[in-house]
């Protein structure tokens, strides 16, 4: 069952969510953004963004974001290079949410892993119309 | 500034543009889950504060990773830090370039400015990056 964005509280926990970095969802991703770059990192390596998208996208898929939505702000760090095929595992939590004017502005702290070890970790600052609920 | 090379205060990173395209957007949809109609949907985004679709700010903030890639390879990717706000859209054509600069080097840790901005000169992205470098 999925619940909208929305319609969750401050301190909500997400259910872990499992996934891999799958050669060809890389390759995907890797075209979509045009990445010149990461090629010249090393054979296999994922650009750091993509474990945030594919986080995201975790995420989105058990509580849809409601139409709309902006990206108001990013934080992230890296603890480790990622290689394509590692299977990752997401926790997040609304670390705030607040409403003003008419808008939503939410907060959500993710922290990946592999095997047990942090990856990476962030901050996604959302905001959306109240009505989105 | 080559990659893997130690970072000294005023470089410049490697400079990264790219154009918009809504074709682009419906792939990044497809990679990324986000599904937004607003970013994917002409007649949705036409009723919105923005008059059209916008690009995924995931989608723009990935050119700022390519630049970092670009400037400090490996290092970026095993200790990377980014902080940015998103302050404008980023829209079907345009050309949106990503720049940066190293603002200080404290021991290994080297602190960058980043931004990324659009043809038209409004700022899309700001924020900065912190790298352990050589």
């Amino acid at each position: 069952m999925t619940t909208s964005l929305a319609a969750i509280p401050k301190g909500h926990e997400f259910p872990p969510a499992t996934f891999t970095l799958t050669p060809e969802w890389v390759r995907d991703y890797v075209a979509a953004v045009g990445d010149d770059a990461i090629a010249g990192v090393g054979d296999s390596f994922v650009p750091p963004m993509a474990i945030a998208a594919l986080s995201i996208r975790a995420l989105i898929e058990a509580s849809p974001l409601p139409a709309g939505t902006l990206h108001a702000g990013q934080e992230l760090a890296f603890q480790r290079a990622v290689r394509a095929g590692e299977s990752l595992t997401a926790n997040a939590r609304v670390a705030s949410r607040g409403e003003r004017a008419g808008w939503v502005l939410m907060s959500v702290d993710v922290d990946v892993s592999a095997g047990g070890e942090t990856v990476m970790t962030g901050r996604a600052t959302v905001t959306f119309p109240v009505e989105g609920r | 500034m080559a990659q893997g090379l130690a970072a000294v205060a005023g470089d410049a990173l490697p400079v990264v543009r790219k154009q918009i395209t809504q074709e682009q957007l419906g792939r990044y949809a497809n990679a990324s889950g986000d599904h937004n109609p607003l970013h994917l949907d002409p007649q949705f985004a036409a009723k919105t504060q923005f008059g059209g679709t916008i690009a995924h700010g995931m989608l723009v903030l990935a050119f700022v990773s390519e630049m970092l890639t670009a400037a400090f390879g490996r290092a970026w990717l095993d200790s990377g830090r980014l902080k940015v706000r998103f302050r404008g859209p980023a829209r079907p054509g345009d050309t949106v370039q990503a720049t940066g600069r190293v603002k200080s080097v404290d021991g290994q840790l080297a602190k960058c400015e980043v931004e990324c901005r659009a043809s038209s000169g409004e700022v899309l992205v700001s924020g900065e990056a912190e790298v352990r470098v050589a």
